[in-house]
């Protein structure tokens, strides 16, 4: 299977924050075979553990690729059975009207979210975007029906096919940061035909979109030396800054800044040169709202990297990828596993 | 329970000074446990050990402080200002009476503004009767905390009136749970934490202690039963309420199915919560050590964070015979 059939299924599958189960599943099912040892943690982190070959004790690389996406719960059932939602994670009001959803009830259901036909609309309101408290899901039943099969607290999924696109680039829901997952699988099948002396952890982490929280757990759990995240960034697109974002087709962005171990930056930029994987240089000045950011505070400290996929339309369901990125991504964590030295690992604290 | 929620909704606990309120909890649980521990934030450990083996660790918890006012400075004419210690609101704090640590009383007034709308909390004063810097610090010290006064009243047959029923509504919950427990093969450790209320700040520490398989957070929650309440599907009266999601916490799936299934099994009318505003130190646990699946059973009450919160008595009742069915069973997540 290659990264992008594995991204095309991953990112159609439900895995909201919290909830990843479907995906988790399939994702364990998938690297599983590529890694010595693969286990869910307590709050459903997949944590797949492929053993280096260098002297015990062995230095631990922690891969982190969060695996949950954005998307709804119900709050409330009002009458004639529209449903109020609640957002979980950074969800768009603009992205989201008459977009289908998948109510996980006692029984899936499929639903829409309603919005004002333009006749009924004022051309005040025509000029901003309709406040989350407004918005509902309409699953086309009579309200009896309606309580008889959803309860608050029930999960409401964006539905969307993942699409190939011509020129090698592809567009869907939960590409952020499914492709990541994707860009890490890629790595561990790359990795199955080399060598490494250091151990790798390859993490899927949940619950990134509220808050790096699977990346907390895991990261205490792993304890690793060295920890790399990969994320998406933002790609290059009308409206979006060309020093705040990666071009689409130039490789990943790596990051550095304060979240980031200036050596593990150094690391992965001169095992992007030896290897030729293209790449592009991303200055985070703050907070990279990744899970790198946890991963860095872990236990006593992580000498923390972070790799970013260029994607467009974060947040929406059409983030738009280029498959040699997330292929490139694959091979920069590949290449750099491959190169770690026990020796340069311990050297990073003395 | 209304004799303990009474006990202890008048005790006095701002974040950071819990005694008033543990003292009372020690009180009522003396003999009713294996053994009473207080750790060094003051978060309050009430342990049972299992009868039998095969059971799990698990926490349940309920935070014990409640939110109140700081003295920041004495005013040359004796007024106190103060700042606030959680989420306390200047509108709903003006013309309230307030008790400090020390025992002095006071009422919450405030500079007069031109607009009312204008109120902040740096405008309000608090009057202890002192004609003087001098009068008024031989009675408060700088940096002395209080909380408001207010005794619980009865509002028709069910429901109370009360100050800081957030959360000593949950602590109620909790000491009746332990009280009514009969067998049970869990080790249980009830923790009745410090500090919820300036950021979940008790709880993580006392997770990370208790190291548990499983946790569950007892606090208050919002309702949507007001008229023009945004909207949110908890009632007054419903039942306790099982939380699905806040801001600090998603609950575990499978810790809230097992609520669910044992409410549902054992005949305890509940309700599913979505809160969208606030969290719980169900957001600390979860977070301990490498994850503990943890869920929250919330008591639905009514103007939270004033002086005046409004519970129902047979949504606590319900919630500790939900509890106590939970930990009574065998338990696979």
């Amino acid at each position: 299977m290659t990264a992008a059939q594995f991204l095309e299924t991953i990112s159609e599958l439900p895995g909201i924050s919290g909830h990843e189960g479907p995906v988790a599943a399939r994702i364990r099912e998938a690297w599983a075979p590529l890694v010595d040892e693969i286990r869910t943690d307590p709050l459903g982190n997949v944590i797949a553990l492929k053993a280096g070959e260098g002297p015990k004790p062995r230095p631990r690389v922690m891969i982190a690729t969060h695996m949950d996406e954005i998307g709804f719960m119900v709050l409330s059932i009002e009458q004639g059975g529209f449903l109020r939602v609640a957002p979980v994670g950074g969800i768009d009001v603009r992205n989201v009207l008459a977009h289908r959803v998948r109510v996980l009830g006692r029984r899936e259901l499929v639903g829409y979210l309603g919005m004002l036909p333009p006749h009924l609309t004022t051309d005040e309101e025509m000029t901003r975007p309709v406040p989350m408290k407004d918005l509902f899901v309409d699953v086309g039943l009579p309200e009896e029906r309606v309580r008889a099969l959803v309860e608050p607290g029930d999960l409401v999924v964006r539905e969307q096919r993942a699409v190939q696109l011509l020129g090698g680039r592809m567009a869907g829901k939960a590409f952020d940061n499914r492709a990541s997952c994707a860009a890490a699988y890629h790595a561990l099948q790359e990795l199955a035909r080399r060598r490494h002396q250091v151990d790798v952890v390859v993490v899927a982490t949940v619950q990134e979109e509220v808050g790096l929280r699977g990346a907390v757990t895991s990261a205490f759990g792993v304890a690793p030396d060295v920890g790399i995240a990969v994320d998406v960034g933002f790609a290059r697109q009308p409206g979006v800054e060309k020093d705040r974002s990666a071009e689409p087709g130039g490789g990943p962005a790596i990051a550095l800044g304060p979240n980031i171990h200036p050596q593990v930056y150094r690391f992965l930029v001169e095992q992007a040169q030896r290897e030729d994987v293209p790449y592009q240089v991303e200055p985070v000045p703050g907070r990279t709202g990744t899970d790198a950011w946890a991963l860095q505070v872990a236990r006593s400290g992580v000498a923390t990297g972070l790799l970013s996929v260029p994607l467009r339309y974060m947040h929406s369901t059409v983030e738009t990828v280029d498959v040699k990125d997330i292929e490139a991504t694959g091979r920069l964590l590949a290449a750099a596993l491959a190169a770690m030295e026990p020796e340069w690992v311990r050297g990073l604290s003395r | 329970m209304k004799e303990i929620f009474r006990r202890l909704s008048e005790a006095m606990g701002p974040a950071g000074a819990e005694e008033g309120v543990r003292k009372v909890l020690e009180e009522e649980l003396e003999g009713v446990v294996d053994r009473l521990e207080t750790d060094a934030l003051g978060n309050l450990y009430a342990i049972r050990e299992p009868e039998g083996e095969g059971g799990l660790t698990v926490l349940l918890d309920a935070h014990m402080d409640e939110i109140g006012l700081v003295v920041t400075y004495v005013e040359e004419e004796g007024f106190l200002r103060v700042a606030p210690i959680g989420g306390v609101s200047p509108q709903v704090a003006l013309g309230q009476r307030v008790r400090f640590l020390g025992g002095a009383e006071g009422v919450v007034a405030a500079d007069h503004l031109d607009d009312p709308k204008e109120l902040a909390m740096k405008h309000l004063l608090v009057d202890i009767g002192a004609a003087s810097r001098e009068e008024a610090l031989a009675r408060v010290q700088i940096g002395e905390a209080g909380v408001f006064v207010r005794p619980v009243v009865e509002a028709g047959e069910h429901r109370l009136i009360a100050k800081a029923a957030d959360n000593r509504a949950g602590c109620a919950v909790l000491v009746e749970v332990l009280k009514g427990l009969k067998a049970s093969p869990h080790r249980v450790v009830a923790v009745f934490a410090v500090q919820e209320e300036v950021g979940l700040r008790g709880a993580g520490p006392a997770a990370y202690r208790v190291d548990p398989d499983l946790a569950i957070a007892i606090d208050v929650t919002l309702t949507g039963d007001t008229p023009e309440a945004p909207k949110m599907a908890v009632e007054l009266g419903k039942g306790p309420a099982i939380k699905a999601m806040d801001r600090s916490v998603i609950a575990h799936p499978a810790v809230r199915r097992l609520l669910a299934e044992t409410a549902r099994d054992a005949g305890i009318p509940y309700q599913m919560e979505v809160l969208t505003r606030g969290g719980t130190d169900a957001g600390a646990i979860h977070l301990s050590r490498e994850g503990v699946p943890t869920g929250a059973v919330s008591i639905p009450c009514r103007y939270v964070h004033t002086p005046s919160e409004m519970v129902d008595l047979r949504d606590m009742a319900g919630a500790r015979d939900l509890l106590v069915a939970l930990l009574q069973r065998p338990i696979t997540l």
